[in-house]
């Protein structure tokens, strides 16, 4: 078999090798599962449920969590003779029985790729238990239209066309907050959790929807929030379009801030658009910047001593990739001088996450870093050149060593070859447990500067 | 006709003439007529949670395989499992081979374009690239549900790309949809290792005398072959595993050996019928050694088929031993309440196997039956006891309605099927999981340790109860606990 690090790989064209995502219901359901006291109703196949589940506990960060997740979500199992006869009877039931037996505020209704092969008409069962006053609403999510992300993004549609209430009354000190996708970002409670902070700190209150913490009353309300705010260059942008369209709300989009240089950046955007003053962000920003190099000048004897600055490889999505490059440039400087995004992107939106990319690290270190797109693995052994090998035959060889590979579980095995450390901060995280763990803000800073230098004192 | 000279083999509901997937009552009651008390084929629930589907399982054993690809010809999130199951394949090739390796896996996407023209060429092309890319000895085509609806033919694909490529292709169908039984999984996976590489049965054999074939699907992790190892070596044995992590290349042992025999009933007969019938390797599929009367028979099973009678020696003395050596453990066990939830074999076995401890087992609940369970279900009616046993896959409502109701002290549930009972403030246990013992002698002992060392300090179920959520309406805790169990047929007929 061929390892990473034989000879480079053409990419596989007809397939995809170990895609770092799941299918539309995998992404939906994982958010559905975050949603607050939610129930999800699973029209689908009868495997579908298990599959996520187990995905979910081995490389979601150990955990699985939500109000009603893994087995315990009602599903239709579709069988055999429901390919032939429809599926949309077997539905009509489950969710009266669903509403019966399970105590939710919410019956999110997602449909598999059995279901939408075969055509059940899902809108009309929906509708019937909506017009009865039941909180029941519908995502289309088959897997053969798209993946996690596009989910996800279904996911917030339905909430903002079906349970985000119109003309809600103005609330000057709300703002929504998306963008991290539950489960694909494994990290998405401690995310979403550390930007609230950041809100906070400039005298807000944010509605962030999944996870511990957010409330459904105040989603139903949403539409009255100051700004939407999507913490990602593309996932939820399309959902905030919709959103300013039925209500009028704008957004802007900001990378995930991981870390001081970031959140200042973060602060000052976020500020601006919600008419903080110049001088109380500054103030903001001085403050909390001390607070964080208190901290940091702690380890500065021993990350010198130890020459903790390192080449680093990143691999991420088009969420991780960046925040965490950035991070390691810009915060710990770092070299990360290759960055591969893991995504499966169409060549506009690459265009896009580039273009922003780059106005963001102009004249920066991060300027100088290798781009790569490998939605399959293979395409990374072409990037990793001579220079990021352990050995060389050269007497004098530029090696980019000391390294460290952050990325997926998957990249343990090129980070063994490259003689590199490795940390596991991507789908999946299989190594890792992560509970309320975010790297988000100053402190998500911290903790990840945390991480990374602990990956390679571990045999101390 | 053998069974494999179909392209398909013929699902577990239609293959076993008694199965049952929903049944709410006890052990002993299971075999009195009546309604919901005794098993019923046709038995379905009109509310269900998420199940499982033979994709899962099937995944389990062919991501298991070394110098193997296995290629999913479906939509791009059916493989997603093999993210949480590559912790265990890491964990099985570095207990037998010294290093963990990621398993090899690909995904054809099908998208909404593929779903209209077909995906019968994109998985031809995904074929061929793989086996130029990565070499592997093996390719694993796999359907999903959406090739079964499309029309995709993945055994008319792998039969015309063959000639073209350096691996052996092995069609499989899961297509979750058709079969009711995530069990058929085990089917289709020893049908196509059957049908595609095994050697022609022409072929002069061989016999190694002393080879045993044991049957392992994955319910065995490698410390539980170990533990088989150490008694077939005082027998004059060699033990084959087959099929989970076991070499292409070495399949054909399977056909030399002396006999089979299986460690998980309801996994093997497909295959075990078909080494006998092709290869004239005899088989014994009766017993399951976990529990110390367990083992002890299955070893007489074997003992009596291959004729050693030192097998008696062995026996009184593995036993000796252990009864003494979990002496200390049996005073913190005694009289404790248990709730089981596997496999059908192995949550009846592991019943079996707490009575010995001196639990008292408070309800069983089985993913399926079907008529193997007969043999281990008869131990439990002989005991002159009855037992609470509810036949679900999965479904975890059931499961958090009789537990309501039923309060044990300790539950036994399958790996990732543990969730209900913790959040209830129940101490829980893994029923199953390859990382650790339950098979054997040793095993018995492994879990009476474990057991002992989970019930020395409950706090964190403890908490987890008094804090934990379940997603249930106070009214259905009300309810009987099979309210939605019924007969299809009477429900169509109504």
């Amino acid at each position: 078999m061929t390892s990473i690090l034989d000879e480079p790989l053409p990419p596989l064209v007809s397939a995809l090798e170990r895609p770092r995502w799941s299918c539309a219901l995998g992404g939906a359901l994982a958010a559905v599962g975050a949603l607050p006291r939610t129930i999800p109703v699973m029209h689908a196949g009868p495997g579908c449920a298990s599959n996520f589940t187990w995905m979910q506990n081995g490389s979601g960060g150990l955990a699985t969590g939500g109000y009603c997740s893994g087995l315990a979500m009602p599903g239709s199992n579709l069988q055999d003779s429901e390919v032939v006869f429809g599926g949309h009877e077997r539905l009509g039931e489950e969710l009266a029985n669903a509403i019966k037996i399970m105590d939710g505020d919410l019956y999110f209704v997602l449909t598999g790729c059995v279901p939408e092969v075969i055509g059940d008409d899902v809108d009309a069962v929906v509708a019937e238990y909506a017009n009865d006053g039941k909180p029941v609403v519908f995502a289309s999510t088959a897997g053969f239209k798209g993946n996690s992300y596009f989910g996800y993004e279904q996911v917030l549609k339905t909430l903002f066309k079906s349970v985000v209430e119109k003309g809600a009354p103005k609330q000057n000190d709300l703002v929504n907050v998306w963008g991290v996708p539950p489960t694909q970002d494994v990290f998405w409670r401690g995310n979403l959790q550390g930007v609230a902070r950041l809100l906070q700190l400039l005298g807000f209150r944010a509605n962030y929807f999944f996870g511990s913490g957010a409330d459904l009353d105040l989603i139903k309300k949403s539409a009255g929030a100051r700004l939407n705010i999507v913490l990602s260059d593309l996932y939820g942008i399309e959902a905030a379009e919709l959103f300013k369209e039925l209500h009028g709300v704008d957004f802007i989009s900001t990378p995930l801030p991981f870390g001081a240089a970031a959140t200042e950046k973060f602060l000052r955007t976020v500020g601006a658009a919600l008419k903080v003053s110049g001088e109380a962000v500054e103030k903001i920003i001085d403050a909390e910047g001390r607070r964080h190099y208190e901290y940091l000048e702690g380890l500065l004897e021993v990350f010198n001593d130890m020459e903790a600055q390192r080449y680093a490889i990143v691999i991420g999505d088009a969420n991780y990739a960046f925040a965490t490059a950035d991070f390691l440039a810009e915060d710990l400087g770092f070299l990360p001088d290759l960055i591969a995004v893991t995504d499966d992107l169409t060549a506009e939106k690459r265009e896009i996450l580039l273009t922003k990319r780059s106005a963001r690290v102009a004249g920066r270190y991060g300027e100088k870093s290798q781009v790569v797109f490998i939605a399959d693995g293979a395409h990374l052994t072409e990037a990793v050149d001579d220079t990021w090998r352990a050995e060389s035959w050269k007497k004098y060889h530029p090696a980019k060593r000391p390294a460290i590979v952050v990325g997926s579980s998957l990249d343990r095995g090129l980070a063994a070859a490259l003689g590199a450390a490795h940390l596991t901060v991507a789908f999946p995280v299989s190594n890792r447990a992560v509970l309320n763990r975010g790297y988000t803000g100053y402190d998500g800073g911290l903790t990840l500067a945390e991480d990374v230098i602990s990956s390679f004192i571990a045999a101390r | 006709m053998s069974n494999l000279d179909l392209t398909v083999p013929p699902r577990r509901e239609d293959r076993h003439h008694e199965t049952c997937l929903a049944y709410g009552g006890t052990v002993c009651g299971s075999r009195r007529p009546g309604k919901r008390c005794a098993l019923m084929a046709d038995a379905e629930r009109g509310f269900t949670q998420g199940s499982i589907c033979s994709l899962l399982p099937g995944l389990g054993i062919m991501c298991s395989l070394p110098d193997t690809a296995v290629l999913l010809h479906g939509g791009v999130g059916c493989g997603s499992s093999i993210h949480g199951i590559n912790g265990n394949v890491r964990a099985g090739h570095n207990a037998r081979r010294g290093k963990p390796f990621d398993a090899l896996w690909f995904s054809t996407a099908l998208n909404e374009v593929d779903v209209i023209s077909g995906g019968d060429a994109k998985l031809e092309r995904a074929i061929k690239e793989i086996d130029a890319l990565y070499q592997p000895q093996v390719i694993v085509v796999v359907a999903s549900c959406l090739p079964g609806i499309i029309g995709d033919d993945i055994d008319s694909v792998a039969a015309q790309v063959q000639p073209a490529v350096n691996a052996r292709l092995l069609p499989v169908h899961c297509e979750g949809f058709k079969t009711r039984f995530m069990a058929t999984a085990y089917d289709v996976i020893y049908h196509a290792i059957g049908r595609n590489l095994l050697p022609a049965p022409d072929e002069k054999i061989i016999r190694e005398e002393k080879t045993i074939n044991v049957m392992n699907v994955g319910s065995m992790g490698r410390i539980d072959e170990i533990e088989i190892e150490r008694l077939f070596e005082e027998l004059g044995l060699t033990a084959n595993f087959y099929p989970v992590f076991a070499r292409p290349e070495s399949f054909s042992r399977a056909t030399r050996a002396a006999l089979s025999i299986s460690t998980c009933p309801t996994h093997d007969d497909y295959f075990l019928t078909h080494l006998e019938e092709k290869f004239g390797v005899p088989y014994l599929i009766r017993n399951m050694p976990i529990g110390i009367a367990n083992t002890s028979a299955w070893l007489r099973d074997l003992a009596e088929k291959l004729k050693l009678p030192q097998v008696e020696k062995l026996i009184s003395a593995e036993e000796a031993e252990l009864r003494a050596a979990l002496q200390e453990f049996l005073p913190l066990f005694k009289d404790k309440r248990v709730f089981l939830s596997a496999g059908e074999y192995r949550s009846l076995a592991t019943a079996s196997l707490l009575k010995e401890l001196g639990f008292k087992i408070a309800g069983i609940r089985s993913f399926h039956y079907d008529n193997f369970a007969e043999v281990e279900l008869e131990k439990l009616r002989a005991g002159g006891e009855d037992f609470t046993w509810n036949v679900a896959n999965v479904q975890p409502f059931e499961e958090a309605n009789l537990l309501k109701k039923v309060k044990p002290d300790l539950f036994l549930g399958h790996w990732h099927g543990n969730q209900t009972a913790g959040r209830l403030g129940i101490p829980t246990h893994v029923i199953y999981n390859t990382g650790y013992g339950y098979i054997g002698y040793r095993g018995v002992y492994d879990l009476a340790r474990r057991l002992h060392r989970k019930l020395s300090n409950t706090a964190f179920t403890d908490r987890l109860g008094k804090y934990g959520r379940l997603p249930y309406r106070d009214s259905w805790y009300q309810e009987e606990p099979f309210a939605y169990i019924r007969s299809k047929n009477a429900a169509n007929a109504e």
